[in-house]
């Protein structure tokens, strides 16, 4: 800068000569000159390094440095060619109005012992720098509640041109370590005036906790000043620190209430440790802010409950706490209404939407701000329910209808609003009506009063009035009245009923309407009597002797009756006389006249009910009837709750149609009730209370014509069939072997419940006590059914049964409505003797028939069945077949009887019987000792047969000498399967005489036993047995056992059978063998009767 | 721990009383008596009821807080069982008279904490007027006995403004003394029935 005021200085000083040098030669001097100027004047103490700043542009404050040599001489400075004067001064600063924005130049005259020196600056605004004075006096207030500092300064713009901007940087600083809090900067513009600013801020911990420091600086941006511009100075230091820390008042911040979700800092001063740290029933690490103070901080606090969430610390020796209330601010009212009951008082309700969570004195004051009145009504401390109804009253301003209603809601936390605009005179919500009063005018019209508080004067009402009544239901009626100022309103209220007990209740609203009020209290009112609207309904019965007449009528309904019947005046006339029957009284609904059926004349019957208003008009019937011979008797089943009737419509029927009826059990006079339906009318629907279903009815359909009635058509009907209460009663009036006649009566019509369609008629064979015909079990085979459908049929034969036989009889009548019970009964039927002679006769004619022919045959076939069964038995001693021995032996050709070559056994079969059962089929061959293997043809069942190849010395020789053909052929004896044998013969006699023709004779059997052979085959007592001569009618040999009897196949029989007949030439048995496979006779079972059996039971 | 029998000589209640009041007299220590004991469990059911209602840590059963000073009532002291029984007697009806309407203004601050805990309120309201009735009670029975009651002591001033936490503590400890003195009641009138009915 010095350099810059020298350059000024040599410009000034060299003139414009200089000017046009060469720029070389210009800039040589000049460092030339300062650098003499500079030796010169430091060696001589001369000023030096001139600086001017600015802190208001209106004064330069412009200082230098110089040697301490010249501090006690003087200055003299001089802007040269200025109208400022010189300034003569010790010091070395001098303070010059600002200069305009041209070079000055300024010469210093250093006066002082040793001599005076002038130095010379040029001074230009370029080389003035601009700083604000230091803002030494600001207001730093705080707010400990809220944790809050103020601060407030002016702007001292009154020095500064208006319209510069300012910057305003402030720095707070807190805890002991002077941490930084918070760095603000501000811009302002200055108005040519002073101007106050403020600035706050809200620590995030509570002032109380730890000291708080706030310095301030700024900056101004004059755009006219083309000086520097610098910051101001720091401001000093000022400080908050907390309020004396009172006893009990250590934790900080106080009884805070703050929105859901915030972050807080709690702090505790005390001199002692702090040993814990809780927030609810959440302990906390705490941090420590100074050496007496520490803090926690909780972040996302919740909603408190209702007395606040406790913030507590702990030392060694006591306990330290503070309360902290997080909620919500309030929400906007909901459903705001505003109306009025009385146009006196306006009511607001609404609801308060969402629960703040604070209570008691952090709860939420409403304030009711009307716009147009400016009046407001305030409702505080509201209780928090979710969903409740708040209301406040506003008192009506006269002559005001239109009210633009504010409601403001506001807690520690916030404040809401809901607005609302309302012609008052269309919110009308009127009290309830009260004293509800009623007075009679006539039968059928009242007046009704009641009360209604409210100014109404200006406006209709609308009302509702609900009548009703126990027969004619509800009625509302609506009508207008004018309002009136709490007043009573009437109405008349008319087309009500006599003497009927009325229930009205009144509600109102504004005609404009809005709500209707809440309905009054009911008033019960019974209107007068009036005269009855009618006759009663009447109808006339004749006595079964002719000899007078009932009359009947049914009392009038309420509604007719139009009060309460006293009694009832009954007369009756004819074209000759009128009579009058004395009053009847109302318990009375009918009355007996003497008449005479079989006179002529014909009477008209009149009754009329009285009450006290008057009496009704009379209703009348005639006595007789129009004849009508052309009924039948027809039946009709009802709908269950009624029966329907139909008919034809007939114009000649100008009155009416009636229908009567009455129980059909019920002696005369046949009347339990009638109805009357128009005269053009074809059908109608009889229902009666006490209809009973399974009760018969006499129906009858009556028509009228002028005014005579004619019985049209008589009906027996049910309005519900039933199934007969009763069995019907049965007898059995015949019985025979095969028959059963039975013999039932009616069912009286009181236990038939229902038209008879039938009857049922079972019957079962069996023993007493044992039927199951009860049951009646469907598709049971062997109970028979009968269904009488005749129903006039009232017996029945039942047919075809067996003799001496017991049945189930069971006997059910039916009808539309089911199936009765059933009587039953047991019956024998009787023993058919006819049967029994047949059973006995025709056994003895067909023993008789087959002994006649049996001895018929055996007398025809005497000689056959002599030499079968008895043949003449020679006499052994006679018999050369004694020597049949000697004679073999010998080789006799004498002896004739021996040749028997047929005869001759060759082969012997032996029947051998293994086992008790009879199998005897198969044959068993005795095997000679000399035979290698079975015989050719026994192959079947080889292991069985066991030929036995016998051949006796002495016969082999006869055999082999008797023919040389059979030579070669063995001699074998041949035990015949006795079963084989008695395989069917076609030609038993055939065979006879074959054997016979073959040389069949006499063949004695006793030849066998001598071969020494069968000696080592048969035992001694087998040779005792079959030693001798045997009688072919050996009864052991062949008895009456068959021959495939055990007996018969005896191990021991194979010798005897050896002996058996077979030996002689027929090899057939003459006695049949049992026949296991044949019928057997079902003897034990039989008796006479089952000649019967074979017939059906049917 | 408040029955500590007496250092003091007994009490001679016939002495005190004609022979024709004396049944009364041992009715109203009787009755008294019953009061006290009646009142002791209610003071315990109080002292239950409060702390759930002042959210935790007062609920939790670690919570033990030091004995706040309530000017001009303290708990009965140790050294109180070297007193005569009648001068016992006078402290405790002192006492209680004393607690009426501390716990009166408890009740209020009570109400603006927790509006809706009307159990609370209900049993702070009544532990007032009980406790105000079984001083007179214990009065009537130091009257009869010849014993004047003893002269009231200062009314107990609550802090101003105390602060929530500090309302919450100090409802906490006039329950806690109406308790302490409400069981101190009932075993000096125990020990005034054994010395001198027993």
């Amino acid at each position: 800068m010095e350099a810059y005021f020298y350059s000024r200085l040599l410009s000034k000083t060299g003139g414009n000569k200089r000017m046009s040098s060469s720029k070389f030669q210009w800039l040589s001097s000049i460092i030339f000159l300062y650098l003499v100027n500079q030796a010169h004047g430091q060696s001589r103490g001369v000023p030096h390094d001139l600086n001017c700043i600015t802190h208001n542009l209106k004064v330069w404050d412009c200082s230098w440095e110089a040697l301490p040599t010249i501090n006690h001489g003087t200055y003299e400075i001089c802007v040269i060619n200025s109208s400022y004067p010189c300034i003569r001064t010790e010091k070395t600063h001098f303070e010059i109005p600002a200069l305009t924005f041209a070079d000055h130049e300024i010469k210093i005259n250093s006066i002082h012992v040793s001599g005076n020196s002038v130095i010379k600056f040029i001074l230009n605004e370029r080389n003035v720098s601009l700083v604000p004075a230091t803002l030494q006096d600001f207001n730093l207030t705080a707010d400990f509640s809220t944790s809050t500092l103020y601060l407030k300064w002016n702007d001292n713009g009154s020095v500064f041109p208006s319209h510069s901007s300012v910057i305003w940087e402030i720095i707070v600083q807190y805890k002991e370590k002077m941490e930084v809090a918070t760095v603000a900067t501000l811009n302002t513009t200055l108005i040519g005036k002073d101007s106050v600013h403020h600035w706050n801020w809200t620590s995030d911990i509570p002032l109380e906790c730890t000291p708080h420091y706030v310095k301030i600086r700024y900056y101004i941006d004059e755009l006219h000043f083309f000086g520097q511009k610098e910051w101001s100075e720091w401001s000093p230091l000022r400080n908050i620190s907390g309020p004396p820390v009172k006893e009990n008042y250590e934790v900080f911040p106080r009884d805070k209430v703050v929105p859901v979700g915030s972050n807080m800092t709690f702090c505790c001063v005390v001199g002692e440790p702090v040993l814990s740290a809780q927030f609810g029933k959440e302990s906390y690490s705490f941090i420590r802010l100074d050496r007496r103070s520490v803090a926690i901080k909780i972040n996302n606090i919740t909603v408190s409950p209702s007395s606040g969430t406790n913030v507590v610390f702990t030392t060694k020796s006591n306990l330290y706490g503070t309360v902290v209330f997080a909620g919500y601010p309030p929400d906007i009212p909901r459903k705001l209404n505003c109306e009025t009951r009385d146009l006196k008082e306006i009511t607001c309700s609404w609801n308060a939407g969402r629960p703040t969570g604070f209570f008691g004195p952090r709860g939420t004051n409403y304030i009711l701000y009307e716009r147009f009145s400016g009046r407001n009504v305030t409702y505080g401390r509201a209780e928090e329910h979710m969903n409740a109804i708040h209301q406040l009253i506003f008192q009506m301003i006269t002559g005001q209808e239109i009210y633009n209603f504010t409601l403001e809601a506001n807690n520690p936390l916030g404040r809401s609003e809901a607005v609302i605009l309302v012609n008052i005179t269309q919110r009308v919500c009127p009290h309830t009506p009260s004293k509800l009063i009623a007075k009679d005018i006539n039968s059928t019209a009242i007046f009704l009063y009641w009360h209604l508080s409210g100014n109404f004067a200006n406006i209709n009402l609308l009302c509702e009035i609900e009548i009703n009544a126990t027969y004619s239901g509800q009625e509302l009626r609506n009508i207008t009245v004018r309002g009136l100022e709490t007043s009573s309103y009437h109405v008349y209220m008319d087309k009500l009923m006599p003497y009927t007990m009325y229930t009205f209740r009144v509600r109102c609203s504004s005609e404009n309407f809005w709500k209707w009020s809440k309905w009054s209290n009911e008033k019960h009112y019974l209107t007068t009597e009036g005269i009855p609207s009618k006759g009663p309904d009447i109808w006339r019965e004749w006595r079964a002797d002719g000899k007078s007449v009932i009359i009947y009528w049914k009392p009038l309904s309420l509604n007719e009756a139009n009060g309460k019947i006293l009694s009832y005046n009954v007369s009756y006339w004819s074209e000759e006389k009128t009579r009058y029957l004395s009053e009847i009284p109302d318990s009375q609904h009918k009355a007996e006249i003497k008449l005479d059926k079989n006179d002529d004349s014909d009477y008209i019957i009149s009754v009329v009910a009285k009450n006290s208003a008057g009496s009704s008009p009379p209703s009348k019937i005639t006595s007789m009837e129009i004849p009508n011979e052309d009924i039948k008797v027809e039946q009709i089943v009802g709908i269950g709750n009624g029966i329907l009737f139909h008919w034809n419509y007939d114009p000649n029927m100008t009155c009416d149609y009636v229908i009567k009826w009455c129980n059909s059990t019920r002696s005369e006079p046949c009347l339990t009730d009638w109805k009357k339906f128009p005269a053009n009318s074809t059908g109608a629907l009889v229902e009666y209370d006490n209809f009973r279903s399974g009760t018969r009815y006499n129906f009858f359909l009556y028509g009228c014509k002028n005014q005579k009635y004619q019985l049209l058509r008589s009906i027996l009907g049910y309005t519900e069939e039933l199934a007969p209460s009763v069995a019907p009663n049965f007898t059995v009036e015949d019985t025979s072997s095969d028959s059963i006649l039975v013999k039932w009566e009616d069912i009286p019509v009181e236990d038939l419940r229902g038209f008879l369609r039938g009857y049922l008629f079972y019957f079962e064979k069996g023993e007493k006590g044992t039927s199951k015909i009860q049951g009646l079990e469907s598709g049971r085979s062997d109970v028979k059914v009968k269904n009488i459908t005749d129903i006039t049929q009232k017996t029945l034969r039942i047919v075809d049964l067996q003799g001496k036989t017991g049945y189930h009889l069971l006997l059910q009548a039916y009808t539309g409505g089911g199936i009765g019970p059933g009587k039953s009964m047991y019956v024998v039927t009787k023993e058919n003797s006819e049967g029994l002679i047949i059973a006995i006769l025709i056994p003895v004619a067909v023993a008789i028939f087959v002994g006649v022919v049996t001895s018929i045959l055996c007398y025809r076939k005497r000689e056959w069945i002599k030499e079968t069964f008895y043949p003449d038995i020679p006499n052994p001693e006679n018999s050369k077949a004694l020597q049949f021995h000697k004679s073999i032996c010998e080789g006799s050709s004498t002896l004739k009887t021996l040749e028997m070559n047929p005869c001759t056994p060759n082969n012997v079969e032996v029947v051998e019987t293994r086992s008790v059962a009879p199998k005897i089929e198969e044959d068993t061959e005795i095997k000679s000792p000399v035979t290698d293997g079975p015989e050719e043809g026994s192959d079947a069942e080889p292991e069985n047969h066991v030929v036995v190849s016998y051949c006796p010395p002495i016969i082999e020789e006869e055999i082999a000498n008797a023919g040389g053909e059979e030579a070669g052929s063995s001699s074998q004896v041949i035990y015949i399967d006795i079963q084989s044998m008695y395989q069917p013969q076609a030609k038993p006699e055939e065979e006879l005489e074959n054997h016979l023709v073959g040389g069949a004779g006499y063949k004695p059997q006793m030849h066998l036993p001598v071969t020494s052979t069968i000696e080592n085959i048969i035992t001694a007592d087998d040779l005792e047995k079959t030693a001798g001569y045997r009688p072919q009618t050996n009864v052991n040999a062949w008895n009456l056992d068959s021959p495939d009897s055990p007996r018969s196949i005896d191990s021991n029989s194979e010798i005897a059978s050896f002996g058996s007949p077979c030996s002689i030439n027929s090899r057939q048995f003459l006695i049949p063998p049992k026949d296991e496979e044949s019928p057997k006779s079902s003897n034990g079972g039989w008796s006479f009767t089952n000649f019967f059996q074979n017939k059906p039971n049917d | 721990s408040l029955l500590i029998p007496p250092l003091s000589p007994p009490v001679d209640l016939q002495s005190h009383s004609s022979a024709s009041s004396f049944p009364h007299l041992e009715a109203k220590i009787r009755q008294t008596h019953s009061l006290a004991r009646l009142l002791t469990s209610y003071a315990e059911q109080l002292l239950q009821e409060y702390v759930q209602h002042q959210g935790d840590p007062f609920g939790l059963p670690s919570f033990s807080p030091p004995g706040l000073p309530v000017p001009g009532l303290n708990s009965p002291a140790p050294t109180r069982s070297g007193l005569p029984t009648l001068e016992r007697l006078q402290l405790d009806a002192a006492a209680l008279n004393s607690l009426s309407p501390l716990l009166d203004t408890i009740c209020h601050l009570q109400a603006d904490l927790n509006p809706f805990a009307c159990r609370l309120l209900r049993r702070l309201e009544d532990a007032s007027h009980q406790s105000r009735a079984l001083g007179s009670a214990v009065e009537v029975v130091l009257g009869v006995l010849g014993a004047a009651p003893g002269p009231p002591g200062p009314h107990p001033i609550l802090p101003e403004s105390p602060g929530v936490f500090l309302v919450k503590l100090l409802g906490y400890r006039v329950c806690g003394l109406y308790h302490e003195w409400v069981c101190c009641t009932e075993g000096d009138l125990d020990q005034l029935m054994q010395e001198g009915l027993g």
